[in-house]
């Protein structure tokens, strides 16, 4: 199996070298760790207007978060394989012909992808930590402390989710059962006052050998047990379904393009276990997003939380284009009269309206939190980052905008492209809550980005068309 | 005679490496025409660029009047297309693709269509289960239901039986025949010589991109030869003068 994974390995450098040459593949890492390095300056102003404990707690969570959007491997199965691949022969299809059970190819496959995550983003923000620690006052032992409660955070992201969404894939009722346990066990602890003890960080306070080794094995039972309730789908089977096309082809309609929405929206429901994609890529991160800015509510003024909320919402929100794209290549469409802007435009006709989702996740925290007086422009923020977000991603990456990850010149254009205006939104809206109807402008350059993405990409001459 | 298909020059780089190289050609209507050349010759590049897929690095191609390369969703709209690769949307059912297929081409209904379709090749059981769990063989039935749903009056086909099995095979023959014969032309690439000199009314045989010859399976008759033996002399002999 070592072998398959180290021929996994090579072949996902070699993807990504031909896809963005490999200088600047490599370069990856080097501008993550750039950025923790400038980042990491900030540390002692914050630290000024946080308690320390609360910093290192929102590091730590940020790490999970990161773990956990890693970690929906068992939510997919099998199809982040063919997605991540397809199945041109490339080297996790073409192990189905060797002696080797799906469960091994895929735990080949999980830890190929947990140490790429690894090696491309975690290591580099805390080598940018590390490099900048003597200018920032944190002493050697703490970096290397941060080193591994933060690898162990996000591996422990990565495990809650891969095991999470395992059960999911097995048995919806089970799931279902497991989130009421851990809700009620939060419950009870918060209610009696008692603050959940989260390994990895009680590791960078308190560092002890006992407790390292108790938390390598719970995230190695969590794999374990992942690994075991893992079912290969695609083993053989066909699944079939009724005619839903006809139907939600009526519904949608309205859209530019319905036929291919609604192909695109079975795509989504079929290939995720219905309506977990929402659940763990938007409405989970979302949670842990208000979570960690309920920590900095002593420090924000009135509404500050909702409308910070609201911004990420807006950013993560974008990334369902993400979804709507990832479920087929040009070459599917090779003998449909359709362009690559037919199919961009339904794309984003489906993407507008999947952002119902967050609107709603942004009206109830509004209204949960008290907020309902200003739920008008935390939607606008919302929905405004999403669109611009969504414009940006189209001009840089068109119909592909996974390379978002791994191009570090994409990425780089992205992160400025949409921090500067969000970073901007963020001042108006905690300067006055109202000022962040403001983001309904970006709208309009995000129109203009998505034309001119469109005719970028339409003079593109796609390998895979 | 009216020409369906009409390449002037037409050439395709993939930065070094040539995949198509000058060609010229003209199809006339009424005809089933075999694009005939060894693995790798630039067949599916040849009927990338005569759909569109792919615009060319010099030279024209007009398919049904209309340019490729500044029309490509208008020459998709009228012809019929069997890709090189099989590649129906996923997570569709063989149904649902048909009528996924149909909505996009703008038809009205195909029910009727399909139903003709999942009879004629013997695959109605398969018709509720996902594309991705059909079989090689059964997606390729599919890709050939999809290419005439729309009854194209030039269909372009890429390997049109390469995966199915015997029976099927001679159907599908049949049907080529029959469907030249109703008036549609067929443009159709393949390196089973045999289908093509059996079923073909003229060809062409491309060779690391380049046209090595065009005529009919008739002429060869006339003078006595075959069509595998040309073909095996044509490329033995390219081979040698590189």
């Amino acid at each position: 199996m070592f072998e398959l994974f180290v021929a996994m390995f090579r072949e996902e450098w070699r993807v990504h070298a031909v896809l963005f040459g490999p200088a600047m593949f490599a370069l990856l890492p080097a501008l993550v760790g750039a950025m923790a390095f400038m980042g990491a300056f900030l540390v002692p102003v914050v630290n000024g207007a946080l308690p320390a404990g609360d910093l290192a707690a929102i590091v730590h969570v940020l790490f999970l978060l990161l773990g956990a959007m890693v970690g929906g491997f068992g939510l997919v199965g099998n199809e982040v394989m063919n997605r991540r691949f397809g199945q041109a022969s490339f080297v996790a299809y073409a192990a189905r012909t060797l002696p080797l059970s799906e469960r091994r190819i895929f735990a080949a496959f999980v830890a190929k992808d947990t140490v790429y995550y690894l090696l491309l983003w975690i290591l580099p923000v805390i080598a940018g930590v590390a490099l900048a620690s003597p200018f920032i006052d944190l002493p050697a032992a703490a970096v290397l402390r941060l080193f591994l409660s933060l690898l162990l955070s996000f591996l422990a992201g990565l495990a809650v989710l891969f095991t999470a969404t395992t059960v999911y894939g097995r048995s919806k009722a089970a799931f279902a059962g497991l989130a009421v346990g851990a809700a009620a066990v939060l419950a009870f602890s918060l209610v009696n006052g008692v603050i959940p003890s989260f390994p990895p960080l009680a590791i960078y306070r308190d560092f002890s050998w006992p407790l390292l080794a108790g938390t390598l094995a719970a995230l190695g039972a969590a794999f374990g047990v992942s690994l075991l309730l893992f079912r290969p789908v695609s083993a053989g089977g066909e699944r079939r379904h009724p005619d839903r096309f006809t139907g939600l082809h009526r519904r949608l309609v309205r859209l530019p393009y319905p036929a291919l929405a609604a192909k695109d929206l079975l795509d989504l429901w079929r290939s995720g276990g219905g309506g977990g994609q929402v659940l763990f890529s938007l409405l989970l991160p979302l949670g842990l997003c208000w979570f960690l800015l309920s920590l900095l509510a002593p420090v924000l003024p009135a509404h500050g939380v909702l409308l910070l909320f609201a911004v990420l919402a807006g950013v993560l929100a974008s990334t369902m284009y993400t979804w709507v794209t990832a479920f087929d290549t040009l070459g599917a469409y090779a003998c449909l009269p359709v362009g690559v802007g037919d199919l961009i435009r339904s794309k984003l006709g489906l993407f507008a309206l999947l952002q119902v989702v967050p609107a709603g996740v942004v009206l109830g925290a509004a209204a949960l939190s008290g907020g309902a007086n200003v739920a008008v422009p935390a939607l606008a923020l919302a929905l405004g980052v999403s669109a611009w977000s969504v414009g940006v991603t189209v001009w840089l990456a068109g119909l592909s905008p996974n390379v978002l990850v791994y191009d570090p010149r994409v990425l780089l254009a992205y992160l400025v492209g949409v921090g500067l205006p969000v970073i901007a939104l963020v001042v108006l809206g905690l300067l006055n809550p109202w000022l962040g109807l403001s983001a309904l402008a970006l709208v309009v350059p995000a129109a203009l980005a998505v034309r001119a993405g469109i005719r970028r990409w339409e003079a593109a001459d796609s390998a895979f068309f | 005679m009216a020409m369906v298909i009409e390449a002037r020059d037409l050439s395709k780089h993939y930065g070094e490496t040539v995949a198509v190289d000058g060609l010229s050609l003209e199809v006339p209507a009424g005809a089933l025409y075999g694009l005939l050349g060894p693995n790798g010759s630039g067949k599916s590049t040849t009927i990338r660029l005569l759909t569109g897929q792919t615009p060319p690095s010099a030279g024209t191609a007009t398919v049904l009047g209309l340019d490729a390369a500044t029309d490509p969703v208008g020459v998709r709209r009228r012809v019929g297309i069997i890709p090189e690769q099989e590649t129906p949307p996923s997570f569709l059912t063989a149904a649902e693709y048909l009528r996924f297929v149909g909505a996009i081409r703008g038809l009205e209904e195909v029910g009727e269509a399909a139903a003709w379709w999942f009879d004629f090749l013997d695959f109605g059981d398969k018709r509720d289960v996902l594309c991705k769990d059909l079989s090689r063989g059964t997606r390729q039935k599919l890709m050939f239901a999809q290419a005439f749903l729309h009854s194209p009056r030039l269909a372009l086909i890429d390997e049109p039986l390469v995966n199915f099995d015997p029976i099927v095979q001679h159907q599908v023959k049949e049907f080529l025949v029959d469907y030249v014969r109703r008036g549609n032309t067929i443009f159709l690439s393949t390196h089973i010589l045999e289908v093509a000199e059996e079923i073909c009314t003229g060809f062409a045989v491309l060779h690391r991109g380049r046209l090595l010859a065009t005529g009919t399976p008739d002429e060869l008759r006339e003078e006595g030869r075959h069509l595998p033996d040309v073909f095996l002399e044509l490329v033995r002999q390219e081979r040698s003068h590189v």
